[in-house]
């Protein structure tokens, strides 16, 4: 990039950041950078992720968005040559320090993937409780009351209550994926992360998806990933835009609330991107 | 639906050119056909054959010959009590071992094993698949018999009780239907694992981030998701592997000693159905051959059943996973 451009921006934010008022972070993210067998795919991202409000991640394919969403609740743990630098606190705690247990960070920090994907063999009442069973919750009682709460929570209860036993498989496509989300949210994570959770669904369950995005924030925190730019507008508090830069890596290209954005950038590739001039 | 209008192929320019295109390909059109006809008549002559020759036991003495024992060439009666038992006896043991061990390798080498030395215990399992059954056959009689015969049945022995199921080992070549039954688990094992493997491996990566993602252990992901997805394309590996063990002739006609013996104990020389057969037919004769065909029917059946059972296990595991 050009060098005395970069400068210019860099002044220009520097000039224009007035200290937001906010709430409390869920999560912080400071120069956080993933690689793959040694080569970068995401590098240097900082922002805050506050409490109670819906954090978008977009930009065009191959920008890192999915990479930096998943370093969140550790999933690359299990790519073999994944490496994950910079800090990222949860509650002011590293979330990759060594002596925090994998398994109950990523009961606070829950996900919902693209596409559906309930478990196949279980019952829509097993894969709401399912988090709960793998955490050792065995009391009938509290697996009722979590499996209703949680349906409710994701707005299903009144659809399947009389159907808990069926296999989940019987779900439409918006159904199994507030299903997921119900699993997730019966685990009560501080902070819910959402990879373009309905890039695979139809116009009416997104719709439905996103209300429940807007009443959850009320309980949880929620990080989204979103191809939509009209989503991200929609629903996101606050919003992270990145671009790949000249060596493939994914880049931090501005973070504000999404109301500026999308109506105020100070980056001009983020106006480009965001008024559909690419990507 | 009366909108659709059928073609009219009614114009006399058309349809001449239409049939001159496809004269051009009549002939092997017909040579397709006939190798298709003559595929099915030569199933159907193998399969009508073989019935008719098992008749005359199946008909006369078919209680002798599911439930008799004694097998008095050439006259009768022909008892295929020992063969069955014996068949049932090397199967589910080779069957257990196989299951046991061969699940515990493919998690292992989907799951737990670094990439390249997953590849490399793949080839190897891959390989031992396709080592001819003879080859087997030979390393049990020559290698495995003189060690069981020297180390394991002393031991067995030994146990409290273990007479009365292994028996007393008596033979000097140490062929019996445990050594059978543990060639075949070596035998049945790769095929197994072969199959079993694929099956775990196209559990969707998606599911298995999901329970991660719920705080599940790698143990758990194992045993509550992966296991339970792949559950009904597993009971298929199953299948075909018992299929593979019921069928296999030549080794076990070299380790288990073929004698048609109804104590069953499995440290006694035993025999199996496909290994009777191999080992009687060439001195059949009248209605030897007719309760050797029997036994072949029965064999063909169970083995049929298990491969059709096999495939409808695949095709129902495709449709679990398709819903994924």
């Amino acid at each position: 990039m050009d060098q005395e451009f970069k400068t210019h921006v860099e002044t220009k934010v520097a000039a224009s950041t007035t200290p937001l008022v906010r709430g409390a972070s869920a999560m912080q993210l400071k120069n956080v950078s993933v690689a793959f067998h040694g080569r970068t795919a995401v590098r240097d991202c900082t922002f805050d992720i506050t409490k109670n409000r819906v954090t978008s991640l977009i930009g065009p394919s191959g920008s890192g968005k999915t990479t930096l969403l998943r370093a969140l609740n550790r999933l690359h743990d299990l790519t073999p040559g994944a490496k994950v630098a910079g800090q990222i606190m949860l509650e002011g705690t590293d979330i990759y320090r060594g002596d925090i247990t994998v398994t109950e960070l990523r009961t606070r920090v829950g996900m919902v993937f693209q596409r559906p994907n309930p478990f196949p063999t279980m019952s829509i009442y097993d894969n709401a409780v399912s988090g709960l069973r793998f955490n050792g919750v065995k009391k009938k009682a509290i697996l009722d009351e979590a499996a209703e709460s949680s349906l409710k929570s994701a707005a299903l209860w009144d659809s399947v209550h009389n159907r808990l036993k069926v296999a989940a498989s019987n779900l439409s496509g918006g159904e199994q994926q507030r299903l997921c989300i119900a699993r997730a949210l019966a685990l009560d994570p501080e902070v819910l992360l959402m990879d373009e959770p309905t890039s695979a669904l139809d116009p009416i369950a997104t719709l439905k998806i996103e209300d429940l995005m807007m009443t959850l924030k009320q309980r949880v925190t929620v990080v989204i990933v979103t191809h939509n730019m009209q989503q991200a507008a929609r629903i996101s508090d606050d919003c992270a835009f990145l671009l790949m830069g000249e060596d493939r890596a994914g880049e931090l290209i501005e973070f504000d609330t999404t109301e500026k954005i999308f109506n105020n950038p100070i980056d001009p590739r983020t106006l480009d991107y965001t008024l559909g001039r690419f990507g | 639906m009366s909108f659709i209008i059928p073609p009219d192929f009614s114009d006399d320019e058309v349809v001449p050119e239409f049939h001159a295109g496809a004269t051009s390909r009549t002939w092997y059109h017909y040579v397709l056909i006939a190798a298709s006809l003559v595929f099915a008549a030569v199933s159907v002559g193998f399969v009508g054959t073989i019935l008719w020759n098992s008749l005359p036991e199946w008909s006369h003495h078919p209680g002798t010959l599911l439930a008799g024992s004694g097998w008095q060439a050439p006259l009768g009666p022909f008892g295929g009590l020992a063969m069955i038992v014996g068949t049932l006896e090397t199967s589910a043991i080779a069957l257990g071992v196989a299951v046991i061990i061969g699940l515990g390798t493919s998690i292992s080498i989907v799951f737990l094993v670094p990439r390249r030395l997953r590849n490399v215990i793949a080839t190897l399992v891959d390989l031992l698949a396709a080592v001819p059954s003879i080859v087997y056959g030979l390393w049990g009689f020559l290698v495995l018999a003189p060690w069981m015969l020297q180390t394991v049945d002393p031991f067995l022995n030994r146990l409290p009780f273990a007479r009365v199921i292994f028996g007393n080992p008596s033979q000097e070549f140490g062929t019996s239907l445990l050594l059978a039954a543990v060639v075949l688990s070596v035998m049945i094992l790769p095929t197994f694992v072969a199959i079993s493997r694929e099956v775990i491996s196209v559990v969707p990566q998606d599911l298995i981030e999901a329970s991660l993602s719920l705080g599940a252990t790698r143990w758990q992901v194992i045993r509550e998701v992966v296991l339970p997805t792949a559950k009904i394309g597993l009971f298929g590996a199953t299948f075909l592997a018992l299929a593979r063990a019921t069928g296999e002739t030549v080794a076990v006609a070299l380790v288990a000693g073929g004698v048609a013996n109804t104590q069953f104990h499995l440290l006694y020389p035993g025999t199996t159905i496909a290994s009777w057969i191999a080992t009687q037919f060439g001195e059949a004769q009248g209605n030897a051959v007719s309760a050797l065909m029997a036994l072949g029917v029965l064999l063909m059946i169970v083995n049929f059943s298990l491969s059709l059972m096999s495939r409808w296990l695949v095709v129902r595991q495709r449709k679990v996973l398709a819903v994924v």
